[in-house]
């Protein structure tokens, strides 16, 4: 037994001291965090970030490296899941930053993640680039943290502008949710921006409903009634469909606008016929997308099986600003402090940055300057560019 | 099985006070040598976080290097330091045997403290993970009192902790921070980790207070009515402040100082734990199981039945408040979705896991379903499958979690070991 035991851990020992990885000396590798919801409620959104990011690795890997003035460094991903809960994102944070060295991280996407996670990355110093959180509290008095879409009270008043030029309605009906973060803030944005142009009382309906109802037809029937001539819901894909087909139910004639959270495949698939002609704001249209766009959408339906959502076009766009912003330092010094500084000052002196998702240029407070696109679901479920909305 | 006893008899002549310096020991030698020598020789990027689980369930390559690195900075100076410096630690605990209990106890809580920093602290993770799974200590032994003692089902601890959390952040908030939804600091900020307690404390009486609300109404029901009255509370409370734009509605509420670092939140931790345990050792306590095993009979043997009910849900509340109060403080910030279903999901997790009626089984649990959590994040979807197997298996072979029925006798955890080795 006694030998035995002797025989193992000198066999041990051996095969540490002659494996290829004992007494190498540390490389100095740039690593990129990701904080996804890869489990919980919107485990897609975290796919079509964690694919986006895989993509974007894949190209770093075909060159070899990342070239940060001249000289050629080995890229790592470290993807964790946040659960889609807030405190597993701030875990999540830490863990990237303290224990894994990243240089940069990408994500959370909603903004409930990414208010308290933000606040982490900014105590430690370490750019946080959230694709797709539209709270302004994500980016407020933090230097360190930057988003890579456009916020909700600019989104509000391009839906609201866009309904008049375009039908030359005067009243308005709102249903959204109350107890969900987004959809209320953007809800209320709306209606300000509604009121500001055709006068108080212009929105004639302004109703509301609860995180996970499914029966919407007292609060449908109220704005069926009210006489609004558009209905604009800025929910998810899992409520969208759900609203639609209840709305023509109960002999809803008019247009139904919606926001970018309309923007993920899963609403047409689920909604059908009746979503077709609806328009939305979001961040990109995939139909009929041209040039960096097109192709990043051609690979990625290519690999993957369907065509990515706006958060993988964001998640990518993220990605390759950081990316700029590592190589515009000039230099990796290896200490990381410093290192992390120097993107951070480099990424905010980004201008007129060419994404996929539009040209990008930061204000002061991390968030970037971009348009709007107004997208329609044409007659085959496509989402189709119709016009552009620019600040 | 020979080689095992054996083993175990070789350290049963060590007390707790020789663990802690062999741990001591261990810890100082990460410390110091850690990062620059072990791990670096067994081609470990860093000082692994979590005993290695992570780093070996990411890449199995790993897997040598990790399990050496426990062996040599964990397993073999623990044993080494307690068994050699026995002959001291001995005589030591002895020593602290003949003074009161309290203060012997105080003597190792601090001791273990030190320990527990310092190893939390080489990593700013470390120190996270700590503090969150501090804070479930309270909480799963605050629900143990309702759950377990009193034998109820209860629901609305996340309501509790959401009542606790908001109450406690509004007050260090309106007092103490300049933020944009109280305008400026009313007392200098100076005072705020003085305050930080009486806010804390206040938010604790907020969620008993909050509890008498269901414990009025629902104190003549039990089992199925009593769970969904309270299961209704959680969600009134959820959907009150959503609905409070006030505080943040659901967009939630941020910013709060960053008054609960480490050593606060590990001595309201032991105050939990030690308040706790007197209550349910008093005469209130034994009428609580009294309560639970037969209603009928403990009224007529003299047991106030509605106080004791009343006062124990209001106590388990209160803690609840409390653990509600550090969370929003750890996190910086608290929005209502956080205080719904998926916490109470995991709130009985733990308390079922670790077991019924027991302080020390709320412990486990609390301590083996956060770190089991974060010791199987890489493996993402899968954690969601291993974690509810373990508890299907522990449902299955021990039906009221793993250490049920079981108090802490510190006396007996604290002795001296010297005597057992002669033989007494």
């Amino acid at each position: 037994m006694r030998k035995i035991a002797c025989l193992v851990v000198v066999t041990f020992v051996f095969a540490m001291m002659f494996s290829s990885s004992a007494f190498s000396a540390r490389k100095t590798v740039i690593k990129i965090g990701i904080n996804a919801p890869l489990t919980g409620d919107i485990p897609k959104v975290g796919e079509g970030s964690k694919y986006a990011a895989m993509m974007w690795l894949e190209d770093i890997e075909k060159l070899g490296g990342l070239e940060v003035g001249g000289k050629i460094y080995d890229v790592e991903l470290v993807i964790e899941d946040n659960e889609s809960k807030a405190e597993s994102a701030v875990k999540a944070n830490t863990k990237m930053i303290t224990q894994d060295d990243v240089l940069a991280i990408v994500g959370p996407q909603s903004s409930k993640q990414a208010v308290p996670a933000g606040e982490v990355a900014n105590k430690y110093k370490t750019v946080m680039i959230s694709p797709w959180s539209t709270n302004p509290n994500t980016t407020l008095d933090r230097p360190y943290v930057f988003r890579g879409c456009f916020l909700d009270p600019f989104q509000g008043p391009v839906v609201a502008n866009f309904i008049t030029e375009e039908f030359g309605f005067t009243k308005a009906a709102v249903l959204y949710d109350v107890a969900s973060d987004y959809p209320k803030g953007l809800a209320e944005v709306f209606k300000e921006a509604w009121e500001k142009k055709h006068g108080a009382g212009s929105v004639v309906a302004y109703q509301s409903f609860t995180t996970k109802d499914t029966d919407f037809s007292s609060q449908l029937t109220q704005i069926v009634k009210s006489g609004a001539q558009v209905l604009f819901t800025p929910q998810y894909y899992n409520e969208v469909p759900l609203i639609v087909k209840q709305a023509k139910d109960l002999g809803w004639k008019g247009p139904i606008v919606g926001s970018d959270s309309w923007g993920s495949a899963e609403t047409v698939e689920l909604c059908g016929e009746p979503c077709y002609g609806q328009f939305f704001s979001s961040h990109y249209a995939a139909a009929g997308a041209k040039g960096a766009t097109k192709a990043f959408i051609d690979r990625y339906t290519a690999t993957y099986g369907y065509i990515p959502d706006d958060v993988a076009a964001l998640t990518w766009d993220a990605l390759l600003l950081a990316q700029q912003a590592i190589q515009n330092t000039g230099k990796i010094t290896g200490r990381i402090e410093t290192d992390r500084t120097a993107v951070r000052d480099s990424l905010a002196k980004i201008k007129n940055f060419a994404g996929i998702t539009g040209n990008m240029t930061f204000t002061d407070e991390g968030d970037p300057i971009k348009c709007a696109v107004i997208v329609k679901i044409n007659d085959k479920g496509e989402y189709e560019f119709y016009k552009s909305s620019c600040p | 099985m020979e080689t095992a006893r054996k083993f175990k008899n070789m350290f049963s002549t060590v007390p707790i006070l020789g663990w802690l310096l062999g741990i001591l020991a261990a810890v100082l030698i990460e410390y110091y040598w850690g990062y620059d020598y072990i791990s670096y020789y067994l081609g470990l990027p860093k000082i692994p976080v979590l005993f290695g689980a992570l780093i070996m369930l990411k890449n199995p390559m790993m897997i040598p290097g990790a399990i050496g690195y426990d062996l040599v900075v964990y397993v073999i100076p623990v044993l080494l330091i307690a068994k050699t410096t026995a002959f001291f630690t001995n005589p030591l605990a002895a020593m602290l045997e003949k003074t009161p209990l309290w203060l012997s106890a105080i003597v190792h809580l601090i001791f273990f403290y030190g320990v527990l920093h310092l190893w939390a602290g080489i990593n700013d993770y470390r120190v996270l993970i700590v503090k969150l799974t501090l804070i479930s200590i309270i909480l799963t032994i605050s629900i143990n009192v309702i759950n377990g003692y009193q034998g109820e089902f209860s629901c609305s601890h996340p309501g509790f902790m959401a009542l606790g959390a908001y109450v406690s952040s509004i007050i260090t908030l309106y007092f103490f921070v300049n933020d944009k939804i109280f305008g400026i600091a009313v007392l200098p900020p100076a005072l705020g980790p003085w305050l930080f307690p009486f806010a804390l404390l206040a938010g604790g009486v907020a969620a008993a207070l909050g509890s008498l609300l269901v414990a009025i109404p629902s104190f003549r029901t039990r089992g199925d009515y009593l769970a969904i009255i309270s299961l209704a509370f959680m969600f009134i409370v959820k959907s009150a402040v959503e609905n409070l734009n006030g505080i943040g509605g659901a967009r939630g509420m941020g910013g709060q100082p960053d008054y609960a670092p480490l050593p606060i939140i590990f001595i309201w931790t032991m105050l939990c734990i030690w308040i706790v345990h007197n209550f349910v050792s008093s005469i209130m306590g034994k009428a609580l199981n009294a309560v639970r095993d037969d209603e009928a009979a403990s009224e007529s043997m003299t047991v106030k039945t509605r106080k004791t009910k009343m006062t124990a849900f209001t106590f388990g509340a209160f803690w609840a408040g409390i653990a509600g109060g550090l969370f929003a403080h750890v996190l910086a910030y608290i929005n209502p979705g956080m205080f719904s279903i998926n916490r109470l999901a995991e709130i009985l997790a733990m308390v079922y896991f670790g077991g019924l009626n027991s302080i020390v089984g709320s412990i486990v649990g609390a301590v083996s379903i956060n770190v089991l959590g974060e010791a199987l994040r890489p493996l993402e979807l899968f954690k969601w499958i291993i974690i509810p197997l373990i508890l299907i298996l522990v449902m299955i072979f021990r039906p009221y979690g793993l250490i049920s029925f079981k108090e802490i006798n510190a006396k007996q955890l604290l002795r001296s070991k010297f005597k057992r080795e002669q033989g007494a």
